[in-house]
Protein backbone atom coordinates (compact mmCIF):
# COMPACT_ATOMS: atom_id res chain seq x y z
CA UNK A 1 0.00 0.00 0.00
CA UNK A 2 1.10 3.10 -1.18
CA UNK A 3 2.33 5.20 1.88
CA UNK A 4 0.06 8.25 3.56
CA UNK A 5 1.30 10.28 6.17
CA UNK A 6 -0.12 13.15 7.62
CA UNK A 7 0.72 16.69 8.62
CA UNK A 8 0.75 17.49 12.53
CA UNK A 9 -1.15 20.53 11.80
CA UNK A 10 -3.67 18.61 10.49
CA UNK A 11 -3.66 16.06 13.15
CA UNK A 12 -4.23 19.49 15.49
CA UNK A 13 -7.34 21.01 13.38
CA UNK A 14 -8.90 17.53 13.65
CA UNK A 15 -8.12 16.41 17.18
CA UNK A 16 -8.49 19.85 18.11
CA UNK A 17 -12.51 20.37 16.82
CA UNK A 18 -13.07 16.75 17.72
CA UNK A 19 -12.44 17.09 21.09
CA UNK A 20 -14.25 20.42 21.73
CA UNK A 21 -17.45 19.15 19.82
CA UNK A 22 -17.51 15.76 21.15
CA UNK A 23 -17.53 17.35 24.66
CA UNK A 24 -20.68 19.71 23.36
CA UNK A 25 -22.65 17.16 21.54
CA UNK A 26 -22.55 14.50 23.97
CA UNK A 27 -22.57 16.32 27.32
CA UNK A 28 -19.20 15.11 28.44
CA UNK A 29 -18.47 16.75 31.83
CA UNK A 30 -18.04 17.40 34.62
CA UNK A 31 -15.01 17.64 34.65
CA UNK A 32 -14.62 19.91 31.61
CA UNK A 33 -11.98 19.01 29.12
CA UNK A 34 -12.04 15.43 29.36
CA UNK A 35 -12.85 14.36 26.26
CA UNK A 36 -9.22 13.23 25.95
CA UNK A 37 -6.84 12.50 28.96
CA UNK A 38 -4.33 9.24 28.62
CA UNK A 39 -3.40 9.80 32.52
CA UNK A 40 -7.42 10.52 33.80
CA UNK A 41 -9.00 8.19 31.88
CA UNK A 42 -6.60 5.16 32.23
CA UNK A 43 -6.30 6.15 36.48
CA UNK A 44 -10.53 5.97 35.96
CA UNK A 45 -10.40 2.90 33.96
CA UNK A 46 -7.97 0.82 36.41
CA UNK A 47 -10.33 2.41 39.43
CA UNK A 48 -13.42 1.19 38.63
CA UNK A 49 -12.44 -2.38 38.08
CA UNK A 50 -10.94 -2.32 41.25
CA UNK A 51 -13.52 -0.85 42.99
CA UNK A 52 -16.23 -3.26 41.41
CA UNK A 53 -13.82 -6.52 42.47
CA UNK A 54 -12.36 -5.35 45.79
CA UNK A 55 -15.60 -3.33 46.89
CA UNK A 56 -13.16 0.06 47.93
CA UNK A 57 -13.33 3.18 47.02
CA UNK A 58 -10.45 5.17 45.14
CA UNK A 59 -11.26 8.51 43.50
CA UNK A 60 -12.68 8.48 39.95
CA UNK A 61 -14.29 11.68 38.67
CA UNK A 62 -18.31 12.46 38.12
CA UNK A 63 -17.89 11.44 33.99
CA UNK A 64 -16.78 8.34 35.09
CA UNK A 65 -19.52 7.00 37.39
CA UNK A 66 -21.65 6.51 33.93
CA UNK A 67 -19.00 5.97 31.50
CA UNK A 68 -16.60 3.13 30.89
CA UNK A 69 -13.28 5.16 30.40
CA UNK A 70 -11.38 2.99 27.27
CA UNK A 71 -9.19 5.48 25.54
CA UNK A 72 -6.34 4.24 26.31
CA UNK A 73 -7.00 0.99 25.01
CA UNK A 74 -8.27 2.35 22.12
CA UNK A 75 -5.24 4.80 21.33
CA UNK A 76 -3.36 1.66 21.54
CA UNK A 77 -5.95 -0.67 19.04
CA UNK A 78 -6.12 2.73 16.96
CA UNK A 79 -2.21 2.89 16.62
CA UNK A 80 -1.79 -0.96 16.04
CA UNK A 81 -4.42 -1.09 13.21
CA UNK A 82 -2.49 2.27 11.45
CA UNK A 83 0.62 0.10 11.77
CA UNK A 84 -0.69 -2.72 10.29
CA UNK A 85 -2.88 -1.43 7.17
CA UNK A 86 0.70 0.94 6.49
CA UNK A 87 3.28 -1.97 7.31
CA UNK A 88 5.01 -0.37 10.15
CA UNK A 89 4.45 -2.95 12.90
CA UNK A 90 7.92 -4.48 13.39
CA UNK A 91 9.57 -5.26 16.78
CA UNK A 92 12.52 -3.49 18.43
CA UNK A 93 14.17 -4.51 21.41
CA UNK A 94 14.67 -3.19 24.43
CA UNK A 95 17.50 -1.18 25.81
CA UNK A 96 16.77 0.32 28.80
CA UNK A 97 13.77 -2.16 30.84
CA UNK A 98 14.28 -0.52 34.35
CA UNK A 99 14.69 2.69 33.44
CA UNK A 100 11.89 3.27 31.07
CA UNK A 101 9.78 1.51 33.95
CA UNK A 102 10.66 4.39 36.29
CA UNK A 103 9.84 6.80 34.44
CA UNK A 104 6.19 5.67 33.29
CA UNK A 105 5.59 5.45 37.26
CA UNK A 106 6.64 8.47 37.82
CA UNK A 107 4.72 10.48 35.14
CA UNK A 108 1.78 8.43 36.29
CA UNK A 109 2.07 9.58 39.70
CA UNK A 110 3.08 13.58 38.72
CA UNK A 111 -0.16 13.34 35.81
CA UNK A 112 -2.31 12.46 38.47
CA UNK A 113 -1.26 14.53 40.98
CA UNK A 114 -1.63 17.63 38.10
CA UNK A 115 -4.66 16.17 36.60
CA UNK A 116 -3.46 15.83 32.97
CA UNK A 117 -1.24 13.60 30.86
CA UNK A 118 0.60 16.33 28.54
CA UNK A 119 -2.35 16.18 26.00
CA UNK A 120 -5.06 17.32 28.49
CA UNK A 121 -2.59 20.00 29.87
CA UNK A 122 -2.64 21.25 26.29
CA UNK A 123 -6.45 20.97 26.12
CA UNK A 124 -7.08 22.85 29.25
CA UNK A 125 -4.60 25.55 28.20
CA UNK A 126 -6.65 26.49 24.85
CA UNK A 127 -10.14 26.05 27.36
CA UNK A 128 -8.66 29.13 29.17
CA UNK A 129 -7.50 27.30 32.36
CA UNK A 130 -4.92 29.28 34.01
CA UNK A 131 -3.14 25.88 35.86
CA UNK A 132 -3.01 24.62 32.90
CA UNK A 133 -1.39 27.19 31.13
CA UNK A 134 1.26 27.33 34.13
CA UNK A 135 1.66 23.10 33.55
CA UNK A 136 2.56 23.84 30.10
CA UNK A 137 5.06 26.54 30.80
CA UNK A 138 6.71 23.80 33.16
CA UNK A 139 6.52 21.60 30.43
CA UNK A 140 8.50 24.12 28.03
CA UNK A 141 10.69 24.53 30.98
CA UNK A 142 11.84 21.13 31.42
CA UNK A 143 11.88 20.04 27.88
CA UNK A 144 14.52 23.14 28.02
CA UNK A 145 16.50 21.81 30.25
CA UNK A 146 16.23 18.30 29.53
CA UNK A 147 17.78 18.76 25.81
CA UNK A 148 20.24 20.83 27.91
CA UNK A 149 21.19 17.98 29.64
CA UNK A 150 20.99 15.53 26.71
CA UNK A 151 23.37 18.18 24.89
CA UNK A 152 25.77 17.75 27.83
CA UNK A 153 25.76 13.92 27.84
CA UNK A 154 26.34 13.42 24.43
CA UNK A 155 29.34 15.96 24.41
CA UNK A 156 30.93 13.93 27.41
CA UNK A 157 30.25 10.64 25.68
CA UNK A 158 32.08 12.15 22.72
CA UNK A 159 34.91 13.67 24.43
CA UNK A 160 35.60 10.22 25.93
CA UNK B 1 -23.46 3.12 33.00
CA UNK B 2 -24.27 4.84 29.79
CA UNK B 3 -23.18 2.35 26.69
CA UNK B 4 -23.13 5.01 23.97
CA UNK B 5 -20.78 7.75 25.72
CA UNK B 6 -18.17 4.79 26.22
CA UNK B 7 -18.71 4.03 22.34
CA UNK B 8 -17.99 7.22 21.57
CA UNK B 9 -14.55 7.71 23.82
CA UNK B 10 -13.64 4.51 22.63
CA UNK B 11 -14.21 5.89 18.58
CA UNK B 12 -12.74 8.93 19.64
CA UNK B 13 -9.56 6.95 20.81
CA UNK B 14 -9.04 4.60 17.70
CA UNK B 15 -9.46 7.60 15.71
CA UNK B 16 -6.82 9.30 17.37
CA UNK B 17 -4.23 6.46 17.73
CA UNK B 18 -5.06 6.09 13.90
CA UNK B 19 -3.93 10.10 13.27
CA UNK B 20 -1.45 9.75 15.81
CA UNK B 21 0.51 7.01 14.26
CA UNK B 22 0.12 8.89 10.68
CA UNK B 23 0.98 11.93 11.72
CA UNK B 24 4.31 11.29 14.28
CA UNK B 25 2.25 13.57 16.71
CA UNK B 26 4.07 13.75 19.64
CA UNK B 27 3.15 17.24 22.77
CA UNK B 28 6.94 16.77 24.31
CA UNK B 29 9.09 16.13 20.85
CA UNK B 30 7.73 19.50 18.94
CA UNK B 31 9.57 21.58 21.59
CA UNK B 32 12.24 18.93 21.67
CA UNK B 33 13.39 19.29 17.83
CA UNK B 34 12.98 22.42 17.96
CA UNK B 35 15.74 23.06 20.18
CA UNK B 36 17.95 20.38 18.96
CA UNK B 37 17.55 20.63 14.83
CA UNK B 38 15.19 23.07 14.20
CA UNK B 39 12.32 21.34 13.02
CA UNK B 40 9.56 23.05 13.23
CA UNK B 41 6.75 20.54 11.84
CA UNK B 42 5.98 18.82 15.08
CA UNK B 43 6.14 22.17 17.06
CA UNK B 44 3.47 23.59 14.34
CA UNK B 45 1.21 20.97 15.00
CA UNK B 46 0.85 22.15 19.24
CA UNK B 47 0.16 25.23 18.13
CA UNK B 48 -2.75 24.63 15.53
CA UNK B 49 -4.30 22.08 18.60
CA UNK B 50 -4.03 24.64 21.27
CA UNK B 51 -5.09 27.52 18.90
CA UNK B 52 -8.11 25.22 17.14
CA UNK B 53 -9.02 24.61 21.19
CA UNK B 54 -8.88 28.10 22.05
CA UNK B 55 -10.82 29.56 19.20
CA UNK B 56 -13.49 27.25 19.71
CA UNK B 57 -13.80 27.55 22.64
CA UNK B 58 -13.98 31.09 22.69
CA UNK B 59 -16.82 31.18 20.22
CA UNK B 60 -18.87 28.32 21.99
CA UNK B 61 -18.39 29.84 25.42
CA UNK B 62 -19.58 33.46 23.79
CA UNK B 63 -22.52 31.73 22.50
CA UNK B 64 -23.35 30.09 25.79
CA UNK B 65 -23.56 26.40 24.42
CA UNK B 66 -20.24 24.97 26.43
CA UNK B 67 -20.66 26.19 30.02
CA UNK B 68 -17.35 27.71 31.88
CA UNK B 69 -17.28 27.87 35.72
CA UNK B 70 -17.35 24.11 35.58
CA UNK B 71 -14.62 22.50 37.49
CA UNK B 72 -11.98 21.45 35.43
CA UNK B 73 -10.20 18.65 37.71
CA UNK B 74 -10.94 15.37 39.45
CA UNK B 75 -12.70 15.26 42.83
CA UNK B 76 -10.26 17.13 44.79
CA UNK B 77 -10.42 20.47 43.39
CA UNK B 78 -13.93 19.79 42.60
CA UNK B 79 -14.84 20.24 46.66
CA UNK B 80 -13.24 23.17 46.74
CA UNK B 81 -14.56 24.91 43.65
CA UNK B 82 -18.39 23.71 44.76
CA UNK B 83 -17.88 25.85 48.10
CA UNK B 84 -16.46 28.88 46.24
CA UNK B 85 -19.17 28.51 44.12
CA UNK B 86 -22.19 27.87 46.48
CA UNK B 87 -20.33 30.74 47.92
CA UNK B 88 -20.97 33.53 45.26
CA UNK B 89 -16.82 33.60 44.97
CA UNK B 90 -16.14 32.13 41.41
CA UNK B 91 -12.51 32.42 42.06
CA UNK B 92 -10.69 29.89 39.88
CA UNK B 93 -12.48 31.21 36.83
CA UNK B 94 -11.90 35.42 37.40
CA UNK B 95 -10.33 37.08 34.60
CA UNK B 96 -6.20 38.57 35.28
CA UNK B 97 -7.24 41.83 34.42
CA UNK B 98 -10.61 43.81 35.16
CA UNK B 99 -12.79 43.01 37.69
CA UNK B 100 -12.87 40.16 39.93
CA UNK B 101 -10.22 39.05 42.87
CA UNK B 102 -7.36 39.44 40.49
CA UNK B 103 -4.00 37.59 40.76
CA UNK B 104 -3.26 37.23 44.08
CA UNK B 105 -6.34 34.87 44.44
CA UNK B 106 -4.87 32.46 41.92
CA UNK B 107 -1.88 32.19 44.21
CA UNK B 108 -1.63 28.80 45.97
CA UNK B 109 -0.30 25.27 46.01
CA UNK B 110 -1.46 24.17 43.21
CA UNK B 111 -0.28 26.77 41.08
CA UNK B 112 3.12 25.54 42.34
CA UNK B 113 2.42 22.00 42.13
CA UNK B 114 1.14 22.62 38.37
CA UNK B 115 4.43 24.33 37.60
CA UNK B 116 6.54 21.65 38.86
CA UNK B 117 4.90 18.82 37.92
CA UNK B 118 5.05 20.12 34.71
CA UNK B 119 8.65 20.70 34.24
CA UNK B 120 9.34 17.16 36.20
CA UNK B 121 6.62 15.55 33.21
CA UNK B 122 8.73 17.66 30.64
CA UNK B 123 12.21 16.65 31.83
CA UNK B 124 11.43 12.81 32.19
CA UNK B 125 9.47 12.76 28.80
CA UNK B 126 12.38 14.65 26.86
CA UNK B 127 14.83 11.17 28.47
CA UNK B 128 12.04 9.03 27.25
CA UNK B 129 11.44 10.50 23.87
CA UNK B 130 8.14 11.05 23.68
CA UNK B 131 5.28 12.44 25.75
CA UNK B 132 2.55 9.82 26.70
CA UNK B 133 0.18 9.93 23.78
CA UNK B 134 3.34 9.03 21.65
CA UNK B 135 4.69 6.24 23.87
CA UNK B 136 1.14 4.46 23.58
CA UNK B 137 1.54 4.92 19.61
CA UNK B 138 5.27 3.63 19.89
CA UNK B 139 3.81 0.28 22.01
CA UNK B 140 0.99 -0.71 19.41
CA UNK B 141 4.10 -0.19 16.57
CA UNK B 142 5.91 -3.16 18.87
CA UNK B 143 8.30 -1.25 20.70
CA UNK B 144 9.14 -3.12 23.70
CA UNK B 145 10.86 0.00 25.60
CA UNK B 146 7.20 1.61 25.61
CA UNK B 147 5.63 -1.73 26.45
CA UNK B 148 7.44 -1.75 29.91
CA UNK B 149 6.85 2.36 30.48
CA UNK B 150 3.34 1.75 29.93
CA UNK B 151 3.84 -1.33 32.98
CA UNK B 152 4.79 1.09 34.76
CA UNK B 153 2.17 3.75 33.73
CA UNK B 154 -0.29 1.36 34.63
CA UNK B 155 1.41 -0.12 38.15
CA UNK B 156 1.67 3.38 39.48
CA UNK B 157 -2.28 3.86 39.47
CA UNK B 158 -2.65 1.07 42.21
CA UNK B 159 0.40 1.94 44.00
CA UNK B 160 -0.55 5.56 44.47
CA UNK B 161 -4.38 4.85 45.30
CA UNK B 162 -2.90 2.01 48.05
CA UNK B 163 0.17 3.71 49.29
CA UNK B 164 0.95 7.15 48.62
CA UNK B 165 -2.47 8.76 47.71
CA UNK B 166 -2.57 9.69 51.79
CA UNK B 167 0.30 11.34 51.78
CA UNK B 168 0.30 13.24 48.58
CA UNK B 169 -3.24 14.54 48.73
CA UNK B 170 -1.64 16.89 51.58
CA UNK B 171 -0.11 18.64 49.01
CA UNK B 172 -2.99 20.28 47.42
Amino acid sequence: MRRWYLKPWLFGIIAGCMFVFAEVIFNLYPPTAYTFCLTCHARDFINTIVNLLFKTNYQITFLARRVLMTTSLCVMAGAFIAARIFNEFRFKRSTHPILFFLTGFIIMITGIIIFGCPTRIVIRSGYGDVYGIVALTGIFIGILNGTTMLKLLSKAKFSD
Amino acid sequence: MKIYISIVLGVIGIIVGFLAQRSRMCFVAGFRDYLLVRDKELLLGLFTFLVTIWMLTSILYSMNILKKGIPEYGDIVVRSQVEIAMNGLNVKHTKLFGDGPGISSLLNNFLIISLCGGWLMGILSTFVGGCVLRQHVLFAQGNIDSFYYLIGFYCAVLVYYNFLAKFLVTLY
